[in-house]
């Protein structure tokens, strides 16, 4: 298992993540590495272009390109430095790569403004891998991988009690007890801690808007997850495929014809499009998001709306949206439920990213405070990674500033949004810049809308 | 025999074999990094959605370039590339000689031809009289018409030269901000891209002296560089156009708009 680390530099170390990361091609990998012209289009998209120009996608993801022409092509293996290829050389420049890597939200607005479909962001997660291997991860990250792999976060006190608080007002809201881990259930609703952390009442109105449909339901009794796969923020695709497994095996046993998520960031993704890679098999059920469901029922009029007038905009997370096409659908359902709904000015494709995805909303200090008095644990922090940390948080409000200003001109006082971390990044920095809004799962403020029809 | 003829009798089918074997190199490396694996249900856009979505991925990174690199779009996009080098690689009257004598079905686009300078652009206009000329065919009867005046050699290969002086200008400031993205590889293909336009320029004008032998010597290091461009264009980023432009795009859309529904 590797250890955080900060500090040092281990030259087999640097040799050995570098040589794991460039045996993990594929085509698609070798045209982002291969094919860019650098004509730095993307940066500008990039949110975090705000806080300096060596922070646009191009020039953080050619540190990949450095790393797999030193271990990939045959030129610039003998002539390094006329190539722009090799690995860092000491303990600062690994610190280097890593301040850049984790400058990338992997929103994926570069990858729609590349003239050549490169998805610098897939490339970032490449080094992430990398840095991970070499013991370049924030802490908190690493502590929830860990946690998440071994399913240890279910001995965490602070975790079992959080866990059954949210599972009590979820009983509440569905008016009896909750049918968990029913075999055979039509609907396997799936949740995580992040989500109990950061949005419990996502989960509690997830409940709702299930109990409220009566349909044949069910959810697990114990948390399958931290946030599934959280591996994958960090690069580590062993940890996430594991997770990922577990939960599939989890989900089999069930046998649900659908899996349905209130959390539309990664996981939805992960899980909706991800999934058949990483298991070798077409999944034997689909996954929807509850914007899906509560649409089609809509739409099948078993369901309908008590239209309210709250001035409510939405957020796409980038997962959900130019990641999972689901774009008009949220609009179109907060539409019904709102006379007062307002879309925001870069609604669409191109949607503005919040900031904060990616892991860094999750590690930064204000996260790890919370962290450790909900779980008690006492993350030791080295120096170097504090200065890490501390520098993140306020390039983090720099980058997620266009958010803020798109939600101000559009006047809502609801954020509907359905990301853990786009919920917890616009929260921060909605405070940093004044802005007075509630920001929730879309769940949230459909669930007292909704009724049978 | 000369650089000149070398160039245009000789080098040819040496150059569309290293181009070919390189560009065998760069494909296979594709193939041989595929691997099978299922791939998730799709979700279903009707075919309309996704013709649209296909003609706005090509077309959102204009946009999105208009809207917020607005002095790259005209430099690179407009001025080097669609005013500058593709209508000149394929159109110039000169290239179109060329490539029909390796390739006589290239003949086939003489209508679209555009004249060499501003002059026989003028003439071409204004001239009652169809030019006395031993070459096959006479740009009166081009589809461009009076165009031809601003449509020519001169004017494209002014603004592909500012273009490209434009790019490189933007690299070495990019280098020395420290930007690590800009590779020597950028500054060697464009200045070699300069290099062409150069002596092209040069070339047509008979420049720096109008002795016989400085023009075909002039004229010979163009297409030698040129050929030089071709060979090495599996190896550089030109590739971009023969290949991952259009993989990258489609790749894209085959992602977000086919298999997302974006």
């Amino acid at each position: 298992m590797v250890e955080v680390d900060w500090v040092s530099y281990d030259p087999g170390r640097v040799k050995a993540a570098a040589e794991s990361i460039a045996s993990h091609m594929d085509p698609v990998m070798v045209h982002f590495i291969e094919n860019c012209v650098s004509c730095a289009a993307c940066e500008t998209a990039c949110p975090y272009y705000a806080v300096g120009e060596e922070y646009g996608p191009v020039n953080k993801a050619e540190n990949l390109r450095k790393l797999t022409r030193s271990q990939l092509s045959i030129l610039p293996k003998i002539f390094p430095w006329l190539f722009h290829a090799g690995v860092p050389r000491s303990a600062e420049e690994l610190n280097k790569w890593a301040e850049m890597a984790y400058r990338c939200t992997n929103c994926g607005l570069c990858y729609v403004t590349c003239p050549f479909g490169i998805h610098s962001g897939e490339m970032i997660k490449l080094v992430r891998g990398f840095l991970t291997k070499t013991g370049r991860v924030p802490t908190a990250l690493k502590a929830m991988i860990d946690l998440e792999v071994s399913t240890a976060y279910n001995q965490v006190e602070g975790f079992k009690k959080l866990w059954s608080e949210v599972l009590e007002k979820a009983k509440e809201a569905a008016g009896g007890e909750l049918p968990l881990d029913k075999k055979g259930a039509k609907y396997l609703y799936i949740t995580s801690l992040a989500e109990a952390m950061i949005s419990p009442e996502a989960i509690v109105s997830a409940v709702k808007i299930l109990s409220t449909m009566g349909v044949d339901w069910t959810m697990p009794s114990d948390p399958l997850s931290i946030r599934a796969p959280v591996g994958a923020l960090a690069g580590d695709g062993e940890a996430a495929a594991e997770t990922i497994k577990r939960i599939y095996n989890y989900i089999k046993e069930i046998g649900p014809e659908y899996v349905v998520l209130s959390d539309g960031g990664y996981p939805y993704t992960s899980f909706r499009f991800d999934l058949p890679k990483i298991v070798g098999e077409k999944p034997p059920f689909k996954v929807i998001h509850f914007v899906e469901l509560v649409l089609e029922a809509a739409k099948r009029g078993e369901i309908k709306f008590k239209k309210g007038d709250e001035k409510v905009t939405w957020h796409s997370p980038c997962k959900m949206g130019r990641f999972a096409g689901l774009i008009e659908e949220p609009a179109e359902v907060l539409s019904m439920a709102s006379s007062n709904f307002r879309k925001l000015a870069s609604h669409g494709l191109f949607n503005k990213c919040c900031g904060g995805g990616n892991a860094i909303a999750c590690v930064v200090l204000p996260t790890l405070n919370f962290l450790g008095k909900l779980t008690g644990m006492n993350m030791k922090i080295s120096k170097e990674e504090m200065e890490f940390l501390k520098n993140l948080e306020h390039d983090m409000h720099i980058a997620g500033k266009a958010k803020i200003d798109e939600i101000k001109e559009s006047g809502a006082d609801v954020v509907a949004t359905a990301c853990v971390g786009c919920i917890h990044t616009i929260r921060m920095n909605a405070r940093v810049y004044g802005l007075d809004v509630a920001v929730k799962n879309i769940v949230e403020v459909l669930a007292d809308k909704i009724e049978k029809a | 025999m000369d650089l000149l003829d070398f160039a245009i009798y000789v080098a040819p089918p040496y150059v569309v074999g290293i181009f070919a074997f390189g560009a065998t190199y760069r494909l296979l490396k594709y193939l041989l990094f595929w691997k099978r694996a299922p791939r998730p249900e799709r979700r279903k856009r009707g075919a309309g959605h996704l013709a649209k979505e296909l003609v706005m991925t090509f077309l959102d990174p204009i946009i999105q370039s208009i809207k917020r690199k607005p002095h790259d779009f005209i430099t690179g996009l407009v001025m080097l590339h669609i005013l500058g080098v593709i209508p000149l690689i394929f159109l110039l009257s000169q290239h179109i000689a060329f490539f029909a004598y390796w390739f006589p079905p290239y003949a086939l686009l003489e209508p679209f031809a555009i004249p060499l300078s501003a002059t026989t652009g003028a003439l071409s206009a204004v001239s009652p009289i169809k030019p006395v000329s031993e070459m096959q065919w006479g740009f009166v009867n081009t589809i461009w018409g009076p165009l031809t005046i601003i449509l020519n050699g001169d004017v494209l290969a002014i603004l592909a030269i500012l273009g490209v002086s434009y790019k490189l200008g933007d690299k070495i400031v990019r280098r020395a901000q420290g930007l690590h993205h800009v590779r020597l590889g950028d500054f060697f293909d464009l200045t070699l891209l300069l290099l062409i336009l150069v002596f092209g320029f040069l070339a047509a004008h008979h420049l720096p002296s109008g002795d016989i032998v400085t023009y075909r010597l002039m004229l010979g290091i163009h297409i030698i560089l040129a050929e030089a461009l071709v060979a090495l264009l599996p190896f550089t980023k030109f590739w971009h156009f023969v290949f991952s432009f259009w993989f990258g795009k489609l790749h894209e859309w085959y992602d977000l708009k086919y298999t997302r529904g974006v």
